[in-house]
């Protein structure tokens, strides 16, 4: 179950059964932020722009975190991340790259358009399990979120 | 073979208990002090004494003070992040004391990778020591930065 109080972490995969798994291991990990799933770059651009069906931020709150897969149907993931860093103030939410491809290339290609973490997805659910683990608690438990995303947390201003 | 992490931290009891938390962990990747931002830019640049790339190898990962003498943090992620090589690429995470928004949000505006606040327990740090050596050392893939520099980075 997840607690709607929490921020939301937006998930772009198109893979339904690499989708599967991830929410899965979310769940395996305990994570209790609720998590949105979109199928390709095109929705997420609305989603995080706030266009079309996605017009209510209180329904479609803006992710204190991003997991990015690359090969997506339309829109690639590279260039929904080269679109979100010009944003003017979405462009901070950190987004990891979460993908099969390991290619040098593409690991370079990703950083240079500003990703902030690049992660090979494993093909086994128990080895999902533990990058999803690893995901929870470095970068929504230790990391420090830009404060424009909402749920920032500690902000003495 | 990753190279080691680079810390950049001035205050000696900081840095001291940093380093001792990331020694607890069995890690085979070293960890490196430098103590001001200028230090930072001649490691990196391989200027002397840091001219041996044998000796002092080109880090995986830096963790960066924000205030620091010289070349404040802020200087030296803006440094790394115009700089014409592929080490452009360079994780970067802040770790700092300053929990405030214009401080967060420059980071990131500057390209930071991630930020992170010292916790105020030797527990708390050693917890964090853990997690980020878990993430950035064994999870997280890094950049090549030997490589062309490239053509797509944003300004």
């Amino acid at each position: 179950m997840s607690d709607r109080s929490l921020p939301s972490i937006l998930m772009v995969e198109d893979e339904a059964s690499d989708a599967i798994l991830l929410l899965r291991g979310f769940e395996k990990a305990g994570v209790l932020n609720p998590i949105t799933h979109l199928k390709n770059g095109d929705e997420a651009l609305a989603y995080l722009a706030g266009i079309g069906q996605y017009v209510d931020r209180s329904k479609y709150p803006l992710p204190v975190l991003i997991l990015l897969d690359l090969k997506l149907p339309g829109m690639s993931g590279l260039q929904l991340l080269q679109w979100l860093r010009t944003q003017r103030e979405i462009r901070r939410i950190p987004v990891v790259v979460l993908t099969l491809d390991r290619s040098p290339s593409s690991i370079n290609a990703a950083y240079d358009l500003g990703a902030n973490s690049y992660l090979v997805k494993p093909g086994d659910p128990v080895e999902i399990a533990k990058v999803i683990e690893a995901i929870q608690r470095y970068w929504i438990e230790l990391n420090e979120p830009p404060p424009l995303v909402m749920g920032a947390k500690n902000d003495p201003g | 073979m990753k190279g080691p992490v680079l810390l950049v931290e001035d205050d000696p009891s900081d840095a001291r208990l940093i380093q001792r938390a990331f020694g607890k962990m069995d890690s085979s990747v070293a960890i490196f002090r430098l103590t001001n931002g200028d230090e930072v830019v001649s490691y990196l640049s391989g200027e002397q004494p840091f001219d041996n790339r044998n000796a002092y190898p080109l880090p995986c990962v830096v963790l960066l003070d924000i205030k620091l003498p010289r070349r404040s943090g802020f200087e030296v992620l803006e440094w790394i992040r115009r700089h014409p090589s592929a080490l452009n690429r360079l994780p970067i995470i802040m770790l700092t004391s300053s929990r405030h928004s214009v401080d967060i949000n420059r980071a990131y505006d500057l390209g930071a990778n991630s930020y992170l606040a010292k916790p105020d327990t030797v527990p708390q740090l050693e917890q964090m020591a853990s997690e980020f050596q878990r993430y950035w050392l064994s999870f997280n893939e890094s950049p090549d930065l030997h490589g062309s520099p490239n053509q797509l980075r944003r300004s």
